[in-house]
C-alpha cells in the first residue's frame, strides 16, 4: 500500500509538471506528448518507456486496490458488529480513503478513455496521433464539455484530499517517528496536495471560462 | 433514571449510585470495572455515548466528572467495543488480547545480574523522558475501542517505543518487534484514523503507531 502510494504521489506530481505545459501553448504540450512517446530513442525502442510505466502504474493500481480491500476487511472483523462515528477532519478522511479512491478508480478508468484511447466518453472530435500528436486539441475538445470539465476538476480535489491524508499515513506506514521530520512531512503533504488541485483542477476550469482554447 | 447525581460525582460513582438504587430495589447490580479510581491502574473503561471512556477527552472512566460534561444528562452506557473484547458481562470485557501483546514482548527479561551502580548505565534526560512518556500507558484498551479498525498500534506501539529506548530493553529489541507485531494480527490494521490520541488517559502521541512499523521494518532488516 505504501510502496504504491509513494509511486502514485511521484507519478502525480510529474503528470502535474506535464500538464501545466498546457499554459505555455498548444505546440509546447504536443512537443511534450509526442516526446513521451519516445523517450529513451534512439536507445530503446520508441514507445518502450511509455509502456514500461504503463505497466508499472497498471500493476501498482492492481495492488494498491487489493491492498484497500484487504485492509477494509481486516478492519471490518476487527471492530465487530460496532460502528463508530469519527470526530475530527483527519478521522473523517481517513474514512474517505476507500470512497474517495474507488471514485479516483472511477476516474482514471474515464480519462484514459477520454483522452488516451478515444473510447466512450471522449470527445466528437478526438484525433490519435497520426504521427502528429493532437493532444491540445483533444483537451479543449474534451473540457469544453461542462460536465467532463466539472467530473475532472472535482477528481482532483478527491484525489489531493486522497493524497493529503496518505501522504500522512506513510510517516506512519515508513515507521517515521523524528519529531521534526513528522511536522515538515505533513506540511509537504499539504503543499502536494494545494499544487495538485490548483495545477490540475484549473486546466478544465480555464478551458470552460474560454481562458485555454 | 437517577434522581440524585450531582456536578461532583464521577462516572464510576454515578454506576455505583445506580446499583445502589437497583439494590434497594431488589434487582441485579450492574457489573463493570474499576480499582484505583485515580487513573492510574487502567481496570475502568466503559464506552459514553459512543466514545470510549466518556465525553471529556484522554481521561479515564473513572476520573470522569460529571460537572465536565457539559450539560448532557442522558448517558448511554456501554462496554469497551472491539471483536477483541468480548464481553464478560454488563459492562465488564475480557481484555486479555492486550496481555497477550505484553506476554509477547511488553516486558523485560535479561539477565541484569546484581544491581550496577546508579552511574553506571548512563542514560540522557531527555531519552529517559520521552521513554518514560510512552511507558505512561495504563493498558486499558480505549484506543483499540476507539479505533475504527479495532487496531491495538498505539498500545503494542508505546511499549516498542518504550523499551527500545532503554538498556536492559534495547537487548531484546529485535526479538521484541517480531513477537509484538505478530500478536497485532489478533487486531486490526491502522489506517491513520487518529481516535486513539483522542481518548487515551496516557496522552500517548500518534508517534507511537510509526514505531510499531519502525521496530517491525528494523527487525525484518536484521536478519535471523
Ligand atoms: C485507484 C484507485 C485508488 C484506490 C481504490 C485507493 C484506495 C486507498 C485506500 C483505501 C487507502 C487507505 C489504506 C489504509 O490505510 O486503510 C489508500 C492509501 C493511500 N493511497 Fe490510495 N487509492 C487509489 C489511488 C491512489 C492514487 C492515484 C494515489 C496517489 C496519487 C494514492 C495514494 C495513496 C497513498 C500515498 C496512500 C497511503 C499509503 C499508506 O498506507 O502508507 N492512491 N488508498
Ligand atoms: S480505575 Fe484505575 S484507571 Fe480507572
Amino acid at each position: 500500500m505504501a510502496v504504491t502510494g509513494l509511486l502514485f504521489v511521484g507519478f502525480v506530481v510529474v503528470h502535474l509538471f506535464g500538464n501545466l505545459k498546457v499554459f505555455a501553448g498548444a505546440d509546447a504540450f504536443d512537443h511534450y506528448a509526442a516526446w513521451l512517446r519516445e523517450v529513451g530513442y534512439p536507445l530503446l525502442p520508441k514507445q518502450s518507456v511509455l509502456w514500461a510505466l504503463r505497466i508499472v502504474l497498471g500493476l501498482s493500481v492492481l495492488a494498491h486496490i487489493g491492498a484497500a480491500v484487504t485492509l477494509w476487511w481486516r478492519a471490518r472483523k476487527a471492530r465487530g458488529r460496532h460502528r463508530r462515528r469519527l470526530g475530527g477532519a483527519e478521522s473523517q478522511l481517513a474514512g474517505f480513503m476507500l470512497p474517495g479512491g474507488l471514485v479516483i478508480a472511477l476516474f482514471i478508468l474515464f480519462h484514459l478513455s477520454d483522452l488516451t484511447i478515444g473510447g466512450p466518453g471522449a470527445s466528437a472530435s478526438f484525433r490519435h496521433p497520426d504521427p502528429n500528436v493532437h493532444a491540445y486539441a483533444n483537451l479543449v475538445a474534451s473540457f469544453s464539455r461542462p460536465l467532463v470539465a466539472c467530473f475532472y476538476s472535482a477528481s482532483m480535489l478527491l484525489l489531493a484530499a486522497h493524497i493529503f491524508h496518505g501522504w500522512r499515513t506513510l510517516l506512519q506506514d515508513f515507521g517515521a517517528t523524528g519529531a521534526r521530520l513528522r511536522r515538515v512531512w505533513v506540511i509537504l503533504g499539504g503543499l502536494i496536495a494545494l499544487a495538485v488541485v490548483a495545477g490540475n483542477a484549473s486546466i478544465p476550469l480555464l478551458v470552460l471560462a474560454g481562458v485555454i482554447s | 433514571m437517577l434522581e440524585d447525581a450531582t456536578p461532583e460525582m464521577s462516572l464510576l460513582e454515578l454506576l455505583d449510585r445506580l446499583n445502589d438504587q437497583l439494590c434497594e430495589q431488589g434487582e441485579e447490580p450492574i457489573a463493570f470495572e474499576s480499582d484505583c479510581r485515580e487513573g492510574v491502574c487502567g481496570a475502568c473503561g466503559v464506552t459514553v455515548n459512543g466514545t470510549p471512556h466518556g465525553p471529556v477527552p484522554n481521561t479515564p472512566s473513572c476520573r470522569q466528572h460529571l460537572r465536565a460534561f457539559g450539560g448532557i444528562t442522558k448517558l448511554r452506557i456501554e462496554p469497551l467495543r472491539s471483536a477483541a473484547f468480548p464481553v464478560v458481562r454488563d459492562l465488564v470485557v475480557d481484555r486479555s488480547a492486550l496481555d497477550r501483546v505484553i506476554r509477547a514482548g511488553g516486558h523485560v527479561d535479561v539477565m541484569a545480574g546484581t544491581a550496577p551502580d546508579a552511574d553506571d548505565m548512563l542514560i540522557g534526560h531527555a531519552d529517559a523522558e520521552v521513554a518514560l512518556d510512552f511507558a505512561a500507558c495504563i493498558g486499558c484498551g480505549a484506543c483499540v475501542a476507539a479505533c475504527p479498525n479495532g487496531a491495538a498500534h498505539l498500545f503494542a506501539g508505546a511499549k516498542l517505543a518504550h523499551l527500545a529506548m532503554l538498556p536492559h530493553g534495547k537487548v531484546e529489541r529485535t526479538r521484541r518487534a517480531r513477537a509484538v507485531v505478530e500478536t497485532l494480527d489478533e487486531f486490526g490494521p491502522c489506517s491513520s484514523y487518529g481516535e486513539c490520541v483522542e481518548v487515551c488517559p496516557a496522552g500517548l502521541p500518534l508517534t507511537a503507531v510509526a514505531a510499531v512499523h519502525r521496530e517491525g521494518l528494523r527487525a525484518i532488516f536484521k536478519g535471523k
